[in-house]
């Protein structure tokens, strides 16, 4: 495949497209959407301040945690996504079958019941304060995802790669460190990138054990004020500029990595 | 033929509404969020129950309307309310100023107050006492604002105030805020609570109950009312409190 072809490849994943070097322009879609949800807040704030301008001040601690959450669970779970993809592909049978078992365990009960669970079942063995529940349930639930992105990567490293280390007299852990992983992760970081926003998205069923998130400063406020329709709105908003902002970012380090193609 | 189908149908329609505005009852559906025993919850038969849930079809027999419950997210229910999912509310809803505001409520029919649930080794007695610690309440309820009254208690949400419970349960939060027949359910007749919780003090606050409509929806107040009324002066009232064991 050429380049060029290479480049046109776009994932369709569960979140925002991430932006590519061919969206050059003034007005691509990104910054249509980016800008134009930053403006309509703007413009909510400035024509009605009474709900809007309170909503804006009510949520920003859940702004906070909302990235804490989604930072925190994307880092373990790319830790946990490394070892499960290595797992999936080891020839050792009892590391490759915990890595499987582990996969189709995970993928096969939804976010939402695995929240639950790690807070209120786990939480009677041990105390672990909510937000840590929820940073460890999102991480178990996307490593899964991550280790099948991860073993997806290392397989489509051309095999030739590895015997031509092999026969430089590379051992096996070389080879996977410092010639397949490598190359593995361009092709693993455009994935990885949806599941971010993915992951951050769903960061809101947290709600559901009182982590004061986004999602639940907005649902307070609401209920509250009966103002619904206007704070959905708002959240709504800050959702997308948030997942806007990284999907820009993650745009720009996959330029990074791939500048060398 | 197909002509003749239409004309059926039409017909058949046309039956179906005159019937309805001279024959049948009036149809209405209400929600209840059947999360807080034993007002209203459901039971093992997977039937909405409770003290609500009898009042409420005892009203609608007495002011001649035919009632159909829907269970409904707590979170949530006075938005479906306005935007007609439903007729009206019954669902333990605390006649308060601001929701006055937003929506119409017929006469009040249970007297009530909030009061503190907390674990038996806990010595305070009151909300205050309970400072730098974390005080549970369904998101939405008159116990959470007045969790959010007291200074340097942080008040944690939760969708339904079974949740706060389990969670007090598991240590990790100090308090629970919520209605007192609720209160007495969970912390004295629950038996895996029982144990573990006490009801501290008084019910703080005087509340009452009411039926919520959407705004400007007097006719359907008027008829509630008169429900209500007339279940109040048969004493189905006392009646129902007795068997669902309020005070």
């Amino acid at each position: 495949m050429s380049t060029e072809a290479k480049k046109q490849i776009i994932d369709v994943g569960d979140g925002a497209a991430i932006p590519r070097k061919s969206d050059r322009g003034l007005f691509t879609a990104w910054r249509i959407a980016f800008f134009g949800a930053i403006g309509t807040i703007a413009y909510l704030v400035w024509s009605r301040p009474d709900p809007y301008l309170n909503i804006i001040k009510f949520v920003p601690d859940g702004i906070a945690v909302t990235f804490q959450v989604t930072l925190g669970a994307i880092l373990l779970a790319i830790v946990i996504g490394l070892i499960t993809g290595l797992g999936r592909i080891s020839k050792n049978r009892f590391f490759n079958g915990v890595a499987s078992l582990y996969v189709e365990v995970i993928r096969g009960i939804p976010l939402l019941v695995q929240i639950f669970y790690i807070y209120y079942a786990l939480g009677t063995i041990v105390k672990v304060p909510a937000i840590l529940s929820a940073i460890i349930a999102m991480a178990v639930c996307y490593g899964a995802y991550m280790g099948e992105v991860v073993r997806a990567g290392i397989e489509s490293i051309a095999k030739g790669q590895r015997e031509a280390a092999l026969s430089l007299g590379m051992n096996g852990r070389q080879t996977m460190i410092h010639v397949i992983l490598p190359q593995a992760v361009k092709v693993i970081l455009p994935p990885v990138g949806n599941e971010f926003i993915a992951l951050l998205k769903d960061s809101s069923l947290v709600s559901i054990i009182a982590v004061a998130d986004l999602l639940r400063r907005g649902r307070e406020y609401a209920s509250e004020s009966f103002t619904y329709f206007e704070t959905y709105t708002v959240i709504a908003l800050i959702y997308l500029i948030i997942t806007l902002f990284f999907s820009k970012i993650i745009g720009v380090m996959e330029e990074r990595v791939s500048v060398n193609k | 033929m197909k002509a003749l189908r239409t004309l059926t149908a039409v017909l058949a329609l046309g039956l179906c509404f005159v019937s309805a505005a001279f024959a049948a009852p009036k149809a209405i559906t209400v929600a209840s969020d059947a999360t807080w025993p034993p007002m209203e919850f459901v039971d093992a038969n997977k039937k909405i129950v409770g003290f609500d849930i009898d009042f409420m079809t005892a009203v609608a027999k007495e002011a001649g309307l035919q009632v159909t419950f829907k269970n409904t997210a707590w979170d949530g229910i006075f938005a479906g309310v306005e935007a007609g999912q439903y007729d009206a509310i019954i669902s333990s809803v605390t006649i308060t100023p601001e929701r006055q505001a937003k929506y119409d409520f017929t006469t009040p029919y249970v007297q009530i107050g909030q009061i503190l649930v907390v674990p038996k080794a806990e010595k305070g007695t009151k909300i205050a006492d309970l400072k730098g610690k974390k005080v549970g309440a369904q998101i939405g309820t008159t116990g959470a604002m007045e969790v959010k009254k007291v200074a340097g208690v942080e008040l944690k949400t939760y969708d339904e105030v079974g949740l706060a419970f389990e969670d007090m349960a598991a240590g990790r939060i100090a308090g629970v805020v919520c209605d007192e027949p609720t209160a007495i359910t969970y912390a004295l007749q629950k038996k895996e609570y029982s144990s573990k919780f006490k009801i501290v003090g008084k019910s703080f606050t005087k509340e009452a109950y009411g039926i919520v409509v959407k705004k400007g929806n007097k006719e359907l107040v008027a008829q509630l009312n008169k429900g209500i009324a007339a279940v109040q002066k048969k004493k189905i009232d006392a009646q129902l409190k007795k068997k669902w064991q309020l005070k």
